[in-house]
């Protein structure tokens, strides 16, 4: 046994070898030079930016910490608290997308969810209701609980057919549903949003970022995770289901277990989603929950871009990312979508 | 009711006390102000308006992220805690997202903001809803403004809208053309005086070394991105041949029919010039901002530009600057000839069709922009407002204003007469005396201009000038229309925006910006 | 037990157990509620409890944006004393686009019909219809397939009509086609370089790891923060390769200046800060594969070619498919590398629909905005409802 070589495919030749470390090293070179390059401007004074490339530190220049001052020393606080926001954001509300998330996709892969036709039309004659209330000039809570009182009461007017019969949404429809929610382009949505907190009273809080973060990458999260449910082998359920465990306790103790890489990766990715998004978060906070993301924007004024003090911000950003990377790593390395159970 | 007596006393006596701390430091303030021997009321010289107390009072102010417009106001918003008590926060969003984010806040009743410090080429998208408190009588009662003492073009126009003052002006914004006064000097060559001049020097200075680097350097270097700020450029270029009687004749539309400028000979003519500069500009002139275009100058890559005041103090930034001293600013260069408005032919300058020529040539400075000021949201709180108020007459009172337009990282412009009277402040911030000379003469010959052009303030503003000039300009630029068609497009997009928002209302809002009854 | 579901036979039993069991207990003990009863109620209704709290957040959040902005691309907005007025239009805005003064922006300048022109779009149409063939004999045949499948076809006929007809000479793409560009060779060259660098990434390779972590590094940034860091590196002047540009003699060429000049470099600037997605998700799915198969072929002599299209391609494609329809819907909305980097120009050259809304937007033209987004949506949604009907749920069901 120990002089077996894995042998499978990707297993390289001497000639495959060097090829690969070639490819590699150059998509490197592509990657990180950007990263250089924000790296060194972030030393650089505007004369030395603005007057013509140069390369290295204490090779063509000789770098200052200027910007880092800046942002760090004489900015001090109106770093801080966008940044406190944003990590505190951009935590809340992935692992909040997480647990529904997770939630959700259980669901949509072990049961067959079957939402009538009816029932859709009776909650948009219930939405038509509430739009036209609000239209006659009742205020929107009344208006809302009205056209939602319609929809249940019609709901359960109508005598229920037998599930197998009429036509009907399955779980497959459900998941489409879902990432459609992502179709819409962000400036449409922002000011129906931003009215939509106004009147709940939550304008410049963080929980308005972050329930709309959960909204918004909810979709993500299902998908992504959907494909991993899946391949994570029923037997275990089924014998823990025999001896009494509840739909829970599986999910808790048996699914979420094997289904970690999948969800760390997921995890990573939707926490990059809030932590850089940039739109919602202009329009909802004002002054308090201000994030980074505006902070790199703004630097963007009636002068150009400050590229100096934008390299900086960008920098301070992608640090804890990186660092969460890497702690992440491993379990990304098992592989994000298809579990390691597998096979 | 206890404890309502009691807050009462103790906010009596903390007002007493206050109000010799205003006193006191009114008199510091005004004894440290350099500019005091030109206020004429030194008594009140940095107090709002004597015996005003806010304690208690917050006032929002949004504007957008800095350093510019917004440092100073946080710089002197605890000053004018300790002078009144009102507490002033300072919000800022990205520039680029302000007027949507403070439309936003009012049209949908929040009223977050109480003060706008923002540009007042928005005013009619403000004042028409009625969203803007009238700042009239406040300003007639306000002597420590010293309202007089403010540039006529921006009292009497880019504060007004239909006979009554809104907003109080910051900054000064209007382009100039900047020169290297060294390679003109060497050449013997003089500043620009029209268009003309202007392609000529760019060509005679373009392709060679400006800045002894080596490389080969750009005759002229002017900011013509899409989505930026090329289409005021241009229209300091256009206005020169649209305007010629004063302020008052607009250069946008017709003030009788509301029938845009844009389709005649002398139009044509700016959009060649305007093209025509690019061939001395560099390759990517298409893709430059502001940021790009000052910074080239700066740096010595260009002969000339047109910008705004900015570049007078950036030069002399050892951070950024490469050419201290070596800068001169001129008014915008004019034209000899002249839009006739019935023919739609462009005509010689003369007695009646130039009334303001200087030797012949009509030159229309462009106030762009309009320079950033403030306003006060009608839905505020009346202590607010006046709290509001207090702080914007703070800030533009002479004593705190003189100081600040020196300082390049406030982004204010001078605005005032006394600030272009006194040249100490700018040797002390750093310029030669002639270049403070030479700087300071542009901005007083410009502001000084009767015939200085008003930036479109109508209802749509936004649509007519960065939706739609900005397009054709940029199509235009990238060689996907022609003058005439650029001169179509730009002419029916504009009146189809006119119809759809009503062509007598906009017509009348174009007639109140330039304070015609 | 391929499909993933749970078997109903077991289900059933659970339920039924849990259901008896909840009866007793609720009779034994009437009204009294106790931990045992609350739990077998939950348990039966899990169905419900684990899926409704996301879709109620999505609804929520959805459903007023949808409403709103649909009602106001049939309007126009304007600012009114105390808030602001809504005055309905109908399709006026719609009309605009599609037919009146932003026609030539949101559609482009038609080239003139040419020989050529016809050919290049008979082919293409053909071939369109004759993959639309395929896909339709591959099942049984029904009526409502037929339909779909004439739908997208007609869809796929004039969407090539129009591709063909600005992309011509002396035609100009407008905002749509933009963006089509953008998605169609932004998602598929995207794919196909995470593709390469995941397989070279998932051998044994000491060092993999390092690799590994700095190929994801550019998603992590802010998009903001990319397209700004793009505009630096592409500045002719200030930029770093502005020193080669001129070795090679190109000092006074620049990308801006040219239509396909300034949509590759914003393409460029996609490619960088999304490949990575696409590499981990794929890397991740070749990791996981079942080595069985594999090992297996060698023993039968195959080539690698042979295993990687016959084993490998076919074991990744579910996965490969959700990945493709993800940055699908993201990439339609392309928005802040066109933004920052050209702003749309030279002229109208690399404006995507999203950033043609934004510029609406930002000028309170919100009627028309909401219009060109609501077309973005039909457009998307269309394409999203054909790819999961065509191809995802083909590969998908292939697991």
């Amino acid at each position: 046994m120990a002089l077996r070589v894995r042998q499978t495919p990707y297993g390289p030749g001497m000639l495959g070898l060097v090829v690969s470390y070639a490819v590699l090293g150059i998509w490197t070179l592509v990657v990180l030079f950007p990263l250089y390059w924000l790296f060194i401007t972030s030393f650089k004074l505007p004369v030395q930016v603005n007057d013509g490339p140069v390369y290295l530190p204490f090779g063509d220049f000789t770098p200052s910490l200027h910007a880092w001052r800046y942002i760090l020393v004489d900015l001090r606080n109106d770093t801080l608290r966008p940044y406190a926001n944003t990590v505190i954001v951009g935590l809340t509300s992935s692992v909040l997308t997480l647990a529904l998330g997770a939630a959700a996709t259980y669901g949509l892969t072990r049961f067959n969810y079957r939402v009538r036709l009816s029932s859709v039309a009776w909650f948009m004659v219930g939405i038509a209701i509430a739009i036209g209330a609000v239209r006659l000039g009742l205020p929107w809570p009344l208006a809302v609980a009205s056209g939602l009182a319609v929809f249940v009461l019609l709901r359960l007017a109508m005598p229920r057919r037998g599930d197998a019969t009429g036509r009907a949404l399955t779980n497959a429809d459900i998941a489409f549903w879902m990432i459609s929610q992502r179709m819409l382009p962000p400036v449409a949505v922002v000011i129906p949003i931003y009215i939509l907190f106004q009147r709940l009273g939550m304008l410049d809080t963080r929980a308005a970022l972050v329930v709309s973060y959960v909204a918004a990458n909810l979709p993500i999260a299902v998908w992504l995770l959907r494909d991993y449910f899946r391949t994570i082998p029923l037997e275990l359920e089924e014998s823990a289901a025999i001896d009494g465990a509840t739909r829970y306790q599986i999910l808790w103790s048996i699914v979420l277990p094997l289904a970690l890489p999948g969800l760390v990766a997921t995890f990573l990715f939707i926490f990059v989603l809030a932590w850089n998004e940039y739109l919602l978060a202009l329009f909802l906070s004002s002054a308090n929950a201000q994030t980074m993301p505006l902070l790199v924007a703004a630097q963007n004024a009636t002068r150009g871009p400050q590229w100096w003090y934008m390299s900086v911000l960008i920098l301070l950003m992608i640090g804890p990312v990186i660092a969460m990377a890497i702690a992440l790593e491993r379990f990304i390395a098992r592989g994000l979508l298809l579990g390691a159970v597998r096979g | 009711m206890v404890h309502w007596s009691e807050t009462l006393r103790t906010s009596l006596s903390r007002r007493q006390v206050l109000k010799g701390l205003a006193l006191a430091g009114g008199a510091l303030l005004a004894a440290c102000a350099p500019g005091r021997e030109t206020t004429p009321t030194p008594a009140v010289g940095g107090t709002p308006s004597a015996g005003m107390s806010f304690e208690g009072v917050e006032v929002n102010v949004i504007t957008f992220t800095g350093p510019q417009i917004a440092e100073p106001l946080q710089r002197r918003a605890p000053d004018f805690q300790k002078l009144t008590g009102a507490k002033v926060n300072v919000i800022t969003v990205p520039f680029a997202d302000l007027y949507q984010k403070i439309l936003t806040d009012i049209t949908t009743g929040t009223n977050s903001y109480h003060v706008l410090v923002f540009s007042p080429q928005w005013m009619a998208d403000f004042v028409e809803p009625g969203y803007l408190e009238d700042l009239t009588p406040r300003i007639e009662a306000d002597s420590a403004l010293e309202w007089d003492d403010i540039a006529p073009f921006f009292r009497n126009f880019s504060a007004t809208y239909g006979g009554r003052i809104y907003t109080i002006p910051l900054d000064g914004d209007f382009q100039m053309a900047y020169y290297r006064t060294d390679l003109l000097e060497a050449e013997g060559l003089e500043p620009p005086q029209t268009w003309e001049d202007y392609l000529s020097i760019a060509e005679h200075f373009h392709g060679k070394d400006l800045n002894g680097d080596g490389v080969p350097d750009f005759g002229s270097g002017i900011a013509k991105k899409r989505g930026a700020q090329s289409y005021w450029m241009f229209w300091s270029i256009a206005a020169q041949f649209l305007q010629s009687q004063g302020t008052q004749q607009g250069s946008f539309f017709d003030t009788e029919t509301m029938e845009p400028l844009t389709n005649n000979e002398a139009f044509a003519r700016a959009l060649e010039i305007y093209k025509e500069t690019g061939t001395y500009g560099p390759p990517d002139e298409l893709n430059w901002d502001v940021g790009d275009s000052r910074s080239a100058f700066v740096t010595g890559r260009c002969a000339l530009t047109v910008d705004w005041g900015d570049i007078g103090t950036l030069a002399i930034d050892p951070e950024q600057s490469k050419v201290k001293d070596k800068v001169g600013a001129i008014i915008l260069p004019g034209t000899r000839q002249v839009l006739d408005r019935q023919s739609g032919k462009l005509v010689d300058c003369d007695q009646t069709t130039c009334p303001h020529a200087i030797d012949g040539v009509n030159h229309a400075p462009y106030a762009a922009y309009g320079g950033w000021s403030g306003a006060i949201n009608k839905a505020a709180p009346e202590q607010v407002k006046a709290a509001g108020y207090a702080f914007l007459s703070y800030m533009s009172q002479p004593a705190q204003a003189n100081v600040d337009v020196t300082i390049g990282r406030t982004g204010f412009n001078p605005y005032r007469i006394s600030q272009f009277k006194n040249l100490d402040l700018w040797i002390k911030a750093g310029m030669s005396e002639q270049a403070a000379k030479n700087y300071l003469g542009a901005i007083e010959a410009s502001l000084n201009s009767p015939n200085m052009v008003l930036d479109l303030r109508i209802p749509g503003t936004q649509r007519y000038q960065g939706v739609v000039l900005d397009t054709v300009l940029s199509r235009f630029l990238a060689g996907e229309l022609t003058v005439e068609q650029a001169m179509e497009e730009l002419t029916q997009g504009w009146n189809e925006i006119t119809d759809e928002l009503g062509r007598d209302k906009q017509l009348q809002a174009y007639r109140a910006s330039l304070s015609i009854r | 037990m391929r499909d993933g579901r749970w078997p109903t036979t077991v289900q059933a039993d659970t339920e039924r157990a849990a259901a008896s069991r909840g009866v007793a207990a609720t009779l034994a003990r009437r009204a009294r509620l106790d931990r045992e009863s609350v739990l077998l109620w939950a348990d039966r209704q899990a169905g419900a409890v684990l899926v409704l709290p996301a879709v109620l957040v999505i609804l929520a959040l959805s459903i007023f944006p949808l409403v709103f902005s649909l009602y106001l691309s049939l309007a126009r907005f304007q600012p009114a004393p105390g808030g602001f007025r809504i005055h309905f239009l109908g399709l006026l805005n719609y009309r605009k686009l599609l037919l009146g003064s932003e026609q030539e922006h949101f559609l482009g300048v038609l080239a003139a019909l040419s020989p050529g022109t016809w050919v290049v779009w008979a082919l293409l149409s053909a071939l369109a219809v004759l993959l639309l063939a395929r896909s339709l004999v591959s099942a049984p045949v029904t009526p409502v397939r037929v339909l779909g499948h004439a739908i997208v076809a007609t869809a796929a006929l004039l969407a090539l009509w129009l591709v063909v007809r600005t992309l011509a000479h002396g035609g100009r793409p407008g905002t749509l086609v933009v963006t089509w560009i953008y998605v169609l060779a932004g998602v598929a060259v995207q794919y196909l370089i995470g593709l390469g660098l995941a397989t070279l990434c998932a051998q044994e390779l000491p060092g993999r790891r390092f690799f590994r972590v700095v190929f994801l590094l550019p998603m992590m940034i802010t998009p903001v923060g990319v397209a700004y860091t793009f505009r630096m590196l592409t500045d002719t002047a200030k930029g770093p390769f502005a020193p080669i540009a001129k070795l090679f003699g190109f000092a006074n060429v620049s990308w801006v200046n040219d239509p396909w000049g300034a949509r590759i470099a914003v393409m460029i600037g996609d490619l960088w800060q999304w490949t990575p997605f696409m590499f981990i998700v794929l890397l991740a799915a070749l990791e996981s594969q079942s080595p069985e198969p594999i090992e297996a072929a060698i023993v039968d002599g195959a080539s690698r070619w042979q295993i990687f299209w016959h084993i490998t391609l076919p074991q990744i494609a579910p996965v490969s498919s959700t990945l493709v329809l993800i940055r699908l819907i993201e990439a339609f909305k392309i928005f802040d590398m066109p933004n920052v980097l050209t702003a749309g120009g030279p002229g109208t050259a690399t404006e995507s629909l999203t950033l043609h809304a934004y510029v609406l937007w930002r000028a309170l033209d919100y009627g028309t905005s909401a219009a060109v987004a609501y077309s973005l949506l039909f457009v998307v949604t269309f394409v999203g409802i054909a790819y999961v009907r065509l191809i995802h749920r083909r590969v998908a069901e292939a697991l």
